[in-house]
């Protein structure tokens, strides 16, 4: 499929990897940060008009509430730069960047999506070739000439089969993989998720998989587009037209240079703890670690599915006395969503508190700072050392389901421990 | 014949007959300090001190930064929780709680007759339920929880009767704003403003709030509004029995230094233009005002009848383009409120931001503006710099101005937008 879609937007009759080629790039996606740079240079070193302002999106999701004035400043800047060039702006609590860009119909399958974020691969969930680039690329090329180089990278299949232990979902499917691999094992590759089990996932769980490519080193990833993406991409802003640029591969797993099998059947709830994503272990090995903060949140959190599976978790109980528990839509449809069906007051009622759609902790610029000796359980997608205030704070990172369960017990808890 | 001030003052000082002026030593009922009790913390540290007067009369709120954002507001907040828990301190709300003087109402601790200090300027707010509540700083507190007391002058007192029905898209908010428009900001200084009058008794607590919390803007010392049954309602909902509170009301006859009438139904919508609070003119005036940021919230505005009358206001209207909206539930309790009524999902499918329940931005945590910047707020303050960029400019109005302003995009008289809209 990569190597379709870059085939295509290059004008080739077909591509290898290795190659290197020039392609059209369809989406340029930027948050506050990465925007505010590329904007700086930009203006600085090309000041050129936007060749195609409309592919372009800033998301503030980042700063979601600025708390001084210099991250008011950025914002500011970023506004006015994106009036002079008519580029598209989704404003604070619009939500994560690549939550809010797929619930504005802004993203199709097939597309060549960019952006200076590591996980712009995750657009590979909807058969969109995702792939994150430095912000002087954009300022280079994307933004003057709507193109970028790429090498063609070599595709290595990952089938996924077997059914999941209780408790365990498909981020824990996925933390598990990442450690199964071992991160940075894949660079450079194109990697499709198959198999029956992620073949049989919902959209929004089929997500998580591409997510993690930048963990495994990979250039980008996918889901190839099926019924599931189809029916998806029709409930989107303007989604029925783009269906004829739904993208197959052979689906045989041919063109793969390299497949490798998974059995998920043994797999339960896991934790990647401190100090990278990589460090995967079963959360009962970590089971009884103290935590004062949970959050849903990030790139793989926040959404509707982590929402409804940590309400179950707290259905008639009540999040512990000394935990702060953080709940972060992916968007502001979500938000809607869930204060529509009842999810934000039964949340709100057994102790979380809910905060602007937005990534949350996500690097602790507007929340989230973590004292020395605290600990956080989240669904975000990183946890390194520092990243969320004192460097001798730590990160576990889990399902929404485990970060409900460990909100309500006050230690990392396996969410069928709370359920019994 | 003596004022409410003066019976309250006798109550927590033990001496009879105090006058406007005598300074005599009070035993506060209620300590109240936020987010910066680590400072208080840290003093106690540094002196040796381990021994508190009354663990019980102290309350802590962390609701101006909340949650951390950076690992030395969460050291911060880390200090008071471990203190707290250490010393015996029950009265204690973490990040995720709200405002204050809204979460300490909400809560019962605030009760008719009480004499209730806090490190905030706006604990004048306490006389919306017959407190006497007044703002003092962390060192005052500080000696508070060792010593118990605290020196306090008599005030004089002024007596503020607001009669008459408001006209449509006019609230409690639209009364203060006029009247700190017309007395100035050092008009009530250091009085004890009574309030009263056929408005005043008609309204709820939350209208009394705004009252009782905006009479700082006019330098008073405290507020008061005399408990009635509105006020015995509030709280035996909130659960404080009615044996444990004595009502302190003014005698016939007491002493004013002036009595003031306002006829509501002579207003309008009302706005506190840059760069001061007394610096008021009617919405109209100012309508047309290019907007770029309308914050719902502080302890003035943000209580669950505030979100309900923005959410009226903005049902099945969209925020205005280029207009951020922030709305800041006042506490876990509004928040609850809202979500269980529909008013969030309202406030939501609009195009607001909801922020966790706290001070958010009128405490410059969050929304802060850049230069060149406007934002109409719903809170007390609009001093240049507050919120952001010294270059930038807050306007002080009702939820209802804030509501149908967000929806212009400019600053918009809300009568023109509430036909049909219940009052």
């Amino acid at each position: 499929m990569a190597e379709k879609i870059l085939a295509r937007a290059s004008g080739r009759r077909s591509v290898e990897p290795g190659e290197i080629v020039v392609a059209n790039v369809d989406r340029l996606l930027m948050h506050d940060l990465s925007g505010y740079l590329t904007s700086q240079v930009y203006d600085r070193e090309v000041n050129l008009p936007v060749r195609y302002p409309e592919r372009v999106v800033m998301v503030f999701d980042h700063h979601f509430s600025p708390p001084t004035e210099r991250q008011a400043d950025v914002l500011g800047v970023n506004r006015a730069w994106a009036r002079k060039h008519a580029i598209n702006l989704l404003d604070c609590g619009s939500g994560n960047l690549h939550h809010a860009a797929v619930r504005s119909g802004f993203i199709q399958p097939g597309m060549i999506v960019v952006g200076s974020d590591s996980h712009t691969p995750v657009h590979g969930a909807l058969g969109a070739l995702g792939v994150a680039l430095g912000n002087d690329s954009h300022a280079g090329t994307v933004l003057p000439y709507g193109k970028a180089w790429f090498k063609v990278p070599k595709t290595v299949r990952i089938e996924v089969s077997g059914t999941p232990l209780p408790g365990a979902s498909a981020r824990d499917v996925a933390l598990w993989l990442v450690a199964r691999i071992g991160e940075g094992e894949l660079n450079y590759a194109a990697l499709e998720f198959a198999g029956p089990y992620v073949k049989g996932l919902p959209f929004w769980d089929r997500w998580l998989f591409p997510l993690l490519c930048v963990d495994l080193g990979a250039k980008c990833a996918y889901v190839e587009p099926d019924e599931v993406t189809e029916a998806f991409v029709q409930t989107l802003p303007g989604g029925p037209a783009s269906l004829d640029r739904l993208e197959r591969g052979d689906s045989d797993g041919r063109e793969a240079d390299t497949v490798l099998r998974f059995d998920a059947g043994e797999v339960g709830p896991q934790v990647a703890c401190p100090p990278t994503v990589g460090n995967v272990r079963p959360a009962a090995g970590v089971a009884g670690t103290p935590v004062q903060w949970a959050e849903l949140g990030g790139h793989g959190g926040g959404r509707l599915e982590d929402i409804a599976a940590a309400a179950r978790v707290l259905e008639g109980r009540r999040v512990h006395p000394d935990v702060r528990f953080n709940i972060v839509p992916s968007s502001r449809e979500v938000f809607a969503e869930a204060a529509r069906t009842g999810l934000v007051l039964a949340l709100h009622e057994a102790g979380a508190t809910w905060f602007p759609p937005s990534t949350g902790s996500n690097q602790a610029y507007n929340m989230g700072a973590l004292a020395v000796g605290e600990a956080m359980v989240s669904t975000h997608a990183r946890n390194f050392p520092g990243r969320n205030g004192s460097p001798d704070a730590e990160m576990y990172l889990a399902s929404a389901a485990t970060v409900a369960a460990s909100a309500v017990a006050g230690t990392i808890t396996e969410p069928q421990e709370v359920a019994a | 014949m003596k004022t409410f001030a003066q019976k309250a003052i006798e109550r927590a000082s033990g001496v009879d007959g105090v006058v406007p002026g005598q300074i005599v030593d009070v035993y506060p009922d209620l300590y109240m300090s936020h987010t910066a009790s680590w400072r208080c913390i840290r003093t106690l540290e540094k002196m040796g001190v381990t021994e508190l007067y009354a663990p019980d009369r102290i309350a802590m709120v962390m609701d101006h930064i909340a949650p951390a954002m950076t690992a030395k507001n969460a050291a911060d907040h880390k200090l008071c929780r471990e203190f707290a828990q250490r010393m015996g301190i029950r009265h204690f709300w973490d990040v995720n709680a709200g405002i204050a003087h809204i979460v300490l109402m909400e809560n019962g601790l605030i009760r008719p007759g009480q004499f209730v200090i806090g490190t905030d300027s706006h604990s004048t707010i306490y006389g919306a339920l017959g407190a006497f509540g007044t703002g003092v700083g962390f060192s005052e507190i500080t000696a508070a929880w060792v010593t118990g007391k605290l020196w306090a002058k008599v005030p004089e007192s002024v007596r503020i009767e607001i009669s008459g029905t408001l006209p449509p898209g006019t609230y409690a908010k639209d009364v203060m704003l006029r009247l700190i428009g017309d007395l100035g900001a050092d008009g009530l200084t250091y009085c004890s403003a009574e309030f009263a009058g056929s408005y005043t008794e008609a309204i709820g607590v939350s209208e009394r709030m705004t009252f009782c919390n905006l009479a700082m803007e006019m330098g008073a010392k405290n507020a008061y509004v005399q408990p009635d049954p509105v006020t015995l309602r509030y709280l035996d909902d909130v659960g404080v029995s009615r044996s444990s509170y004595e009502v302190l009301v003014p005698d016939e006859g007491a002493v004013y230094r002036d009595v003031i009438a306002v006829d509501g139904s002579a207003l309008a919508p009302q706005v506190s233009v840059p760069h001061a609070v007394d610096n008021v003119v009617p919405v109209d005036d100012v309508a047309g005002t290019r907007l770029d940021q309308v914050f719902i919230g502080s302890c003035a505005n943000a209580k669950y009848d505030d979100l309900q009358i923005a959410a009226r206001v903005l049902a099945g209207h969209r925020v205005a383009p280029g207009v951020r909206l922030i709305v800041t539930p006042a506490s876990a309790q509004v928040m609850s409120r809202a979500s269980a009524s529909g008013v969030l999902g309202t406030l939501i499918e609009a195009g607001a931001m909801i922020t966790n329940p706290g001070c958010g931005a009128c405490a410059g945590n969050g929304g802060v503006m850049a230069d060149g910047e406007r934002t109409l707020s719903t809170a007390n303050r609009n001093f240049r710099g507050r919120m952001g960029s010294y270059e930038s400019e807050i306007f002080l109005g009702s939820p209802a101005t804030a509501a149908a302003s967000a929806i212009r995009g400019v600053i918009t008289n809300p009568a023109e937008l509430m036909t049909g809209v219940p009052a």
